[in-house]
């Protein structure tokens, strides 16, 4: 630590600059001096030597502390000449400045190489995976079913429920569908017990009516909702489905009206103009009736989902029947209308590439977890 | 439906017009085609060949080895086992590399050490038809080396046509309206049919009589001297291209009449018949009938009967009797071509499961003046296929029909606001006759005439003008537009909310998972939950017969749910906001009850006695319902023991939520009775904790809702303290609870249950509780001595409930 041949070398130096009368004292205090000059180099060298905060408080303990070189050297004036109590004092004020600057610059400098060591970032994993609070999950089918809901609400449509188990009247008869109609063929009804009025609704058109009778138009609603078909059930068939039916009525509404309305939506939901193009369909509660299909949006030259033809078909819809306003209470002269229908159980099974819809209602956590 | 392209060629000039051309535009103008496909495809791999020598083989006796010529260099060898392969003869020939129906590849092989390079085919080896008994003989003057596909002229197409799109088009149920239509999209002319009657005898007209309305129209004509010979090939193949298997040129006709023009027939023995004749009638009730497929029928009288005499011998429009089904011998026929009712034709084919091509057409309202035409049309065919015939008398045309052609008035500018598009009247008037309407000028539009073939179900409304000029215009020339209307927002839904809140609540944090589940409900699972008997809306035609109920509510599906996930997962949480329904008590045919219900259910394998007392499924979902509530902002929620525990509760450990003491039950939660876990697969390995809650929407939309006030934060800091009582097993800790209230005189801020004990130290029979208690005033800061004065009054307390202070 200390450099013996400057100790050495000092030492003569020190006693040839002594010219004190008293050869014993002023050897004595000389050697003090000098000790003091030395034990000022001697405290920072151990201090700059400290690598740590404990080290560096058991140095300063060494020179400031209570019992430290400071402290004895203060004890020791009494015993010396008053011409020589003011130097001494003098140096060990000196000595006691010089270890605390010393002791703080060195502090100063071990904070600011241990902000660097740490910030070298030594030890850290970035792959190690971080502790995930973990969740439950909204049915894909509840996603996209809101998803439609804000979006129809944000162009003005009032979302509508309706029930599950209707009437003949309003999922027949008030939709043009008679009796004997062999459109009924292509519902596949579930009938309830009794004198056979009450079925499972097939589709979520009964709304239609309902909104008819309990609104005034102008009129924008979308209902979604659980339907239910008596299919046999495959990968992409099940008998309980989901669809969203929307309805407007306002005065001199055209084909054109719809084909704009329904471009809008598509852009909503696909999030980009799709093609699209309209082509005769038949149900018996629009007229004319149209399927909408759009251009496939999965593929430039035939998939799977379009069945390589690159049109899927989305959008059933047409002008509403004057029937049907009818049924509803309205003046077919005065009103128009357009209807169309959304399946929803699709188009989860679209945006997921979900290829059986039984597992939406199929209830098992390792596919409901995933959303 | 079936469509062959060479059979529209009989009816429009397919000039330039490829089949894919034509499926598009019927899909963008008329009905969708779901699918096209070349007929035979195999007819074009194999070759004509002609057989120059047949030798018998040496080493097999019914094996010949035949020398064909398939217009190469070299002839080839075949070895055939055909007993009628001749030489002379044209056949077909697959030769090597060739492949057949069933992916079968023609090799170079040896027979019975004969090599042979090919294989003369039979009908059934090119799938077009039934016959194995030996090979095919072509024409003679098939040419020789030509693909057989093409040397017959054979190339053809098949288009099937979505049915469901033709629901309200009768006219499209035959090959001549289809090409209507074409005519229509292509500006082409319809080729010209002769419906000319051919020549009749002098004979006394066929005895018909009918007496029911349920058919308009029934016409009769005896034929004389007709075989059931094969049909012509021209007849055969295009039968076999729609997909129907030529059976003779009696049965042939008859299908082909049908898919040529929509119209359904049929033909009598006229020798089995009785000399009374035919009648047409209702069938009496307990009456029975034997149909063609060798079915006994049981009839109602809502069934249409043809009758020879009084015996029934045909379900009229669905199918024929067996008693007077033609035979090979017959050559006296009656043939019928008649107009039924569709709604008796159809509900007596839907009862009976009957679903025949004529029932098909019937249903849909055919044209009454058709079966006029459809009858010269087969007389005139049969009369060409077989000169000889001859028809005794003139047919028997009976009936009350009137023809439904109608006029509707049309106004252009109602076309063009209700297509959105400026369409001028020179347009719609062509495109109205191109389809075989009649225009005529009138002062307010247009007289436009419907003909009879569109006007029995179809055409009766302008607007349903508007659909004929809107679909051939083509709706893709019409440009979108937006809509200018007022838009108000819509008004709040508060049901949708909370919907919405539950599921966002539930599906976060609180980690469930979302379910949708059927709404018809197994009578195994609700045995299992002791729910069988209860009162629920039944369905007459269930998928399966144990599936015949609508749930009352979401819970047993949830905990079918539990069952299928708890062999994969140590903790199930699940919940289903959805409808349940009660059928309605004074009368079934009503509309049921509808219930809107959240269903929770939560199972975890058995807590540990080492768990923390609360740490139950039960506890957490009562402390998990409670915290819903109160972010539905549901106020003044009290729980109690539920009266009367649901089916499938704990008959104890069962709890409901009211808000205030008459209220509608919010919620109920409990465990599971015990006593369904093992049916439920929840023993066991997999015995499980399993808590339910069931929270009624409808209840919580009338409950009290807190207002949006905020509470003033307290201005003086209060005082923290534990408390532990020891007492009595049996007494509720809601007595504690209350004497901490008390003890307090209205200064307790909080006081939170955190341990429940029961051990040595506080004796058998007895508990410990204990609480973090804070008090605070709204007046002072309160002191040690106010802490003081609480716990001194709350020890008076504890020790009326028969208990004492644990610490201090």
């Amino acid at each position: 630590m200390s450099d013996p041949a400057s100790g050495e070398a000092g030492t003569p130096g020190e006693a040839d600059s002594n010219t004190d009368s008293s050869a014993d004292a002023s050897a004595d205090a000389s050697a003090d001096a000098s000790a003091d000059a030395n034990t000022l180099a001697d405290a920072q060298a151990k201090i700059f030597a400290c690598d740590d905060v404990d080290a560096l408080k058991a140095v300063e303990r060494e020179f400031v502390g209570k019992q430290g070189v400071v402290a004895q050297l203060l004890a020791s004036i009494s015993k010396l000449p008053p011409e020589q109590r003011r130097g001494v004092g003098q140096q060990a004020n000196a000595l006691k400045q010089g270890v605390q600057e010393a002791v703080q610059n060195r502090q100063q400098t071990l904070a600011e190489a241990r902000v660097a060591a740490d910030r070298q970032g030594e030890g850290f994993d970035a792959s190690l995976p971080p502790p995930r609070p973990r969740r439950g999950s909204l049915h894909p089918l509840t996603q996209v079913t809101r998803e439609l809901e804000d979006l129809f609400q944000s162009m003005g449509y009032t979302v509508l429920d309706g029930p599950e188990i209707e009437t003949d009247y309003y999922n027949f008869e008030a939709l043009n569908i008679h009796a004997d109609h062999p459109a009924r063929d292509s519902h596949d009804t579930f009938f309830c017990e009794g004198d056979g009025h009450l079925v499972m609704r097939t589709h979520t058109s009964p709304v239609q009516i309902r909104a008819l009778e309990t609104l005034k138009p102008p009129l924008r609603v979308v209902v979604p909702g659980k339907v239910f078909r008596h299919e046999s059930t495959d990968a992409s068939h099940d008998h309980t489905f989901h669809q969203m039916e929307g309805l407007v009525v306002d005065r001199d509404i055209s084909v054109a009206h719809l084909v704009g309305a329904m471009k809008t939506l598509l852009r909503g939901i696909f999030d980009r103009d799709l093609e699209v193009r309209l082509r005769p369909g038949y149900f018996p509660f629009v007229e004319p009736g149209f399927e909408l299909d759009a251009r496939c949006p999965f593929c430039q030259e035939g998939c799977r989902v379009c069945k390589r033809t690159r049109w899927i078909e989305l959008l059933p819809c047409g002008l509403v029947h004057p029937n049907v306003l009818r049924a509803g209470g309205l003046d077919p002269d005065e009103w128009g209308g357009f209807a169309f229908g959304l399946g929803l159980s699709r188009l989860v099974m679209l945006r997921h590439n979900i290829d059986d819809v039984r597992h939406l209602l199929g209830g098992d956590v390792r596919f409901l977890e995933q959303f | 439906m079936y469509v062959s392209y060479r059979w529209l060629g009989r009816h429009i000039d397919l000039e330039g017009l490829s089949p894919e051309q034509l499926c598009e535009d019927l899909t963008l103008s008329t009905a969708e085609v779901e699918g096209m496909e070349k007929f035979a495809p195999h007819l074009a791999d194999v070759c004509v060949g002609l057989v120059k020598q047949r030798v018998p083989h040496p080493d097999a006796d019914k094996l010949s080895v035949c020398t064909v010529d398939v217009g190469q260099e070299e002839t080839l060898t075949i070895v055939c086992g055909a007993p009628n392969v001749a030489a002379g003869q044209k056949v077909a020939v697959a030769t090597v590399g060739t492949v057949l129906p069933g992916d079968f590849k023609i090799k170079k092989s040896k027979i019975r050490g004969v090599p042979s390079q090919g294989m003369i085919c039979s009908v059934r080896e090119l799938e077009i038809g039934d016959d194995h008994d030996g090979i095919w003989v072509l024409a003679e003057d098939s040419e020789i080396g030509a693909p057989v596909a093409d040397a017959l002229d054979l190339n053809d197409w098949v288009i099937e046509i979505d049915n469901k799109s033709l629901t309200h088009r009768p006219d499209l149920w035959g090959h001549r309206g289809i090409a209507t239509e074409l005519a229509a999209i292509y500006h082409r002319p319809l080729k010209a049919i002769s419906f000319d009657w051919p020549e009749w005898g002098d004979g006394a007209p066929y005895p018909i009589r009918i007496d029911t309305p349920a058919c308009p129209r029934y016409l009769g004509l005896p034929i004389d001297g007709a075989k059931a010979t094969p049909s012509p090939d021209w007849l055969r193949w295009l039968l076999l291209a729609v997909g129907q298997r030529p059976i003779d040129c009696l049965v042939d006709l008859s299908n082909f009449v049908m898919l040529d023009l929509g119209q359904p027939n049929h033909t009598f023995d006229r020798h089995s018949l009785d000399p009374e004749g035919i009648s047409v009638r209702m069938a009496r009730e307990g009456e029975g009938m034997r149909t063609l497929d060798g079915e006994e029928r049981v009839l109602q009288p809502s069934d249409l009967l043809i009758c020879s005499g009084d015996a029934p011998v045909a379900l009229a429009g669905i199918m024929g009797g067996e008693s007077s089904k033609v035979g090979d011998k017959t050559d006296a026929l009656l043939l019928e071509v008649a107009t039924f009712a569709p709604a008796i034709v159809r509900r007596t084919s839907n009862r009976l499961g009957l679903r025949t091509d004529a029932s098909a057409r019937f249903e849909k309202s055919l044209d009454p003046t058709l079966p006029e035409r459809a009858a010269a049309h087969f007389a005139r065919l049969l009369a060409e296929i077989q000169p000889d015939v001859r028809f005794p008398a003139p047919p028997t045309d009976v009936g009350e029909w009137t023809d439904p052609a109608h006029t509707l008035t049309l106004r252009p500018d109602r076309v063009r606001q209700e297509l959105g598009k400026a369409i001028d009247d020179e347009e719609i008037t062509a495109i109205l006759e191109r389809l075989g309407f009649g225009v005529e000028a009138q002062a307010d539009g247009y007289a436009v005439a419907v003909p009879s073939a569109r006007s029995t179900k179809d055409v009766h409304l302008d607007r349903d003008l508007v659909e004929e000029i809107g679909r051939i215009h083509r709706y893709g020339n019409i440009e979108e537009k937006t809509m200018l209307a007022q838009v108000a927002p819509p008004p709040k839904d508060p049901r949708r909310n909370l919907v919405r809140a539950i599921q966002d609540q539930l599906a976060g944090s609180a980690r469930f998972h979302e379910t949708i589940s059927y709404s018809f409900v197994d009578d195994g699972l609700l045995e299992k939950l002791g729910m069988l008997d209860l009162p629920h809306v039944r369905i007459v035609n269930p998928v399966a017969q144990s599936e015949n109920k609508i749930r009352r509510t979401v819970i047993p599906s949830l905990l079918s749910g539990i069952e299928t996930n708890r062999r994969l997962l140590e903790d199930v949480r699940l919940f289903e906001v959805g409808k349940g329904y009660l059928p309605n008590p004074d009368d079934p045919n009503k509309q049921p009850r509808e219930l809107h219900l959240a269903g929770l259910v939560w199972a975890t394998a058995p807590r540990g006695p080492e768990a923390r007392f609360d740490a139950h499924t039960f506890n957490q979902l009562q402390g998990l319902t409670t915290d819903l509530l109160d972010r539905l902002g549901v106020i003044e929620v009290q729980w109690r023991p539920a009266a009367p525990p649901p089916p499938w509760a704990h008959p104890a450990k069962a709890l409901e939520a009211v808000a205030g003491q008459d209220a509608e039950r919010l919620a109920v939660v409990a465990e599971l009775d015990p006593g369904f876990h093992a049916a439920l697969g929840l023993s066991g390995e997999q015995t499980s904790e399993v808590a339910i809650a069931e929270i009624s929407l409808d209840a919580i939309l009338i409950a009290p809702l807190r207002g949006g006030r905020y509470s003033p934060l307290a201005r003086y800091p209060g005082i923290k303290l534990d408390v532990a009582v020891a007492l009595p097993d049996h007494a509720a800790a809601a007595t504690v609870r209350e004497a901490i209230e008390k003890a307090g005189k209205g200064s307790v801020a909080d006081a939170e249950l955190f341990d429940l004990y029961r051990g040595e130290s506080v004796g058998a029979g007895r508990k410990s509780l204990a609480y973090h208690v804070t008090l605070q005033s709204d007046k002072k800061t309160l002191t040690e001595k106010d802490e003081q004065k609480f716990l001194k009054r709350f020890e008076a307390l504890v020790g009326e409930l028969g208990g004492e202070l644990r610490n201090g």
